[in-house]
């Protein structure tokens, strides 16, 4: 029985090699031609450069996010400072002085001072 | 593998035409990218690459109540709303949005505003708040925007305006705290350059981006006492009311620290409306700014520094004629008839302008004001208490006035007899 080999196994010839230290070399039936190598080259490129205009698209995608959050911080910040201006507005005196609670407040009829 | 090109070749051809449309590639590169690299830099650095001014916040102003610091003076946030009118394409309901959610901070003929559509900027309103702006925004008209400013509230209205001062348009402050720790309260602006897209986003791209944050100004708490503040202001005006005149000052202090607890001046103002006000002198704070002779106040000072020389005591006499004379002037009483042998205290208590004349003349050689008694008496008044000297409160136009030292001309006896019931020296209460 026999049978032919596709593949060619080489032994280096180099002696300063260690033991299975073999090398292979495969030979492929497809043979590439010029054109072929120039249009494999130029869409790897193609590729490549593809790759790198989406990248920079994503980059700037998280920018604006980041713009979103900030504006979000900003706007948050702005309600809290609102919210403090009305906390003083309504705690100031003069609003105290002039409140309901205020105005329906009575002169005690008599007082009674606690000594020492 | 050995690339077999035959001459005349189809795949010779390309390979030809390959390097030459690469070669004219590489040669307009090297063109754009070498020779012209400093132009082109510069034109997109000037297209994308923007300096955003990040506003620093202004220091708050707070005054004391019962141990706790309330605010007098907050920032908030406003909003100019502006149009571009060569893109508004809906006029009147723009005028009829801002008329009725800004009401009165609303400018004057917006349809003439928003006609003049070689302008790309009309201001229609100022001062809108945060939640006015929310409502306009929500019906999303063209050519309408925004611009974000920060103002000045005052929670507590006109308590301490004078004290307080005012921040004008520029951002800078104008009298009273505002304007004497202005640095400080101010801080300072933060820069942003980053490359931006259109709508001026920042993005990270780029190797020329700074970020630099704002320091925001110092929150600053003084020794005012809110309740007390509000009392004094409220006493001033009800007893100018009752005594029919025009204007006053009231200076509360702490005697053992020298805190302010209160400092009230009439006529006041609403810093909030500070441009309304047509008198200046409503900014001022005469407790500080407006030296004057004080009178009798001083006849404890000139005994102060006669008891504490050992000139006089309380219970030193003196003769009481109701006048003294020095050199050619002669000092009456204004309350007469105390006359005859009298301590100082009895000057003291019926304010005898006579007997700190005689402690000014104690000073020296006990019978007239001696160039020595007037360099002690200086020397208290000026130097010991600062008297006529700047006392450093962290208020804008403080005045010194004036203390008349004996080297000069005007320094003599008759001045130092003046001084020593009040007369003759201008100094301001926060020093009295």
């Amino acid at each position: 029985m026999s049978y032919a080999r596709s593949t060619q196994f080489n032994r280096r010839s180099s002696g300063s090699w260690g033991r299975n230290q073999n090398t292979t070399r495969f030979a492929s039936p497809v043979k590439l031609g010029p054109v072929t190598h120039t249009v494999l080259v130029a869409l790897m490129i193609t590729v490549l450069g593809l790759i790198y205009l989406t990248q920079a698209p994503r980059a700037t995608s998280y920018d604006y996010e980041a713009q979103k959050i900030d504006s979000k911080i900003a706007d948050l910040n702005n309600q809290k400072t609102d919210l403090q201006v009305e906390n003083a507005r309504l705690t100031a005196l003069e609003n105290v002085q002039n409140s309901s609670v205020a105005r329906n407040m009575t002169q005690p009829s008599q007082t009674d001072y606690v000594g020492e | 593998m050995q690339l077999d090109l035959k001459k005349g070749s189809r795949a010779r051809t390309l390979a030809i035409l390959t390097l030459v449309i690469m070669a004219i590639f590489i040669v307009r590169l090297f063109y754009l990218q070498i020779i012209r690299h400093d132009y082109y830099v510069a034109q997109a650095n000037n297209e994308q690459l923007k300096q955003l001014i990040i506003p620093a916040k202004r220091g708050e102003i707070y005054a004391m109540d019962d141990g706790t610091p309330v605010p007098l003076v907050l920032n908030q946030a406003v909003y100019t709303a502006f149009a571009d009118p060569k893109i508004v394409d809906e006029p009147q309901k723009m005028i009829d949005l801002i008329h009725r959610v800004a009401g009165g901070n609303a400018r004057p003929n917006l349809d003439r505003l928003l006609g003049l559509k070689d302008s790309r900027y009309q201001i229609l309103a100022t001062k809108v708040t945060r939640q006015q702006a929310e409502m306009m925004k929500k019906e999303n008209l063209r050519g309408l925007g925004f611009q974000e400013e920060s103002q000045r509230v005052y929670p507590e209205g006109k308590l301490a305006a004078q004290i307080l001062g005012f921040v004008n348009n520029e951002g800078k402050g104008q009298y009273g705290l505002e304007d004497a720790i202005n640095a400080r309260l101010t801080g300072k602006d933060g820069l942003l350059q980053s490359v931006t897209d259109i709508s001026n986003v920042p993005l990270t791209i780029g190797n020329k981006n700074i970020n630099i944050p704002p320091q925001n100004g110092e929150n600053v708490v003084m020794t005012l006492d809110r309740n007390v503040q509000a009392y004094t202001e409220k006493a001033l005006a009800d007893g100018l009311k009752k005594s029919g005149a025009t204007n006053g000052s009231v200076l509360l202090m702490d005697p053992q620290t020298g805190k302010v607890l209160s400092m009230a001046n009439f006529p006041t103002y609403n810093p909030s409306e500070y441009n309304k006000v047509q008198n200046a002198d409503a900014f001022n704070k005469e407790t500080i700014s407006a030296p004057y002779e004080p009178g009798s106040d001083i006849k404890t000072i000139t005994m102060t520094t006669g008891v504490d020389k050992g000139a006089v005591g309380p219970e030193s006499t003196y003769n009481n004629t109701d006048y003294i004379t020095v050199d050619d002037a002669t000092i009456t009483n204004a309350t007469k008839g105390q006359t005859g042998n009298i301590t100082f205290q009895h000057a003291l208590n019926y304010s005898l302008n006579t007997g700190f004349v005689t402690v000014a003349e104690r000073l020296g050689d006990g019978k007239s004001i001696t160039l020595a008694a007037r360099n002690t008496m200086y020397e208290y008044f000026y130097n010991k208490l600062h008297l006529g000297q700047l006392t450093g409160i962290e208020l804008a136009n403080e005045q010194a006035g004036t203390i008349i030292p004996p080297s000069d001309p005007q320094g003599n006896a008759v001045r130092y007899s003046n001084m020593a019931f009040g007369q003759g020296l201008d100094v301001t209460m926060l020093q009295v």
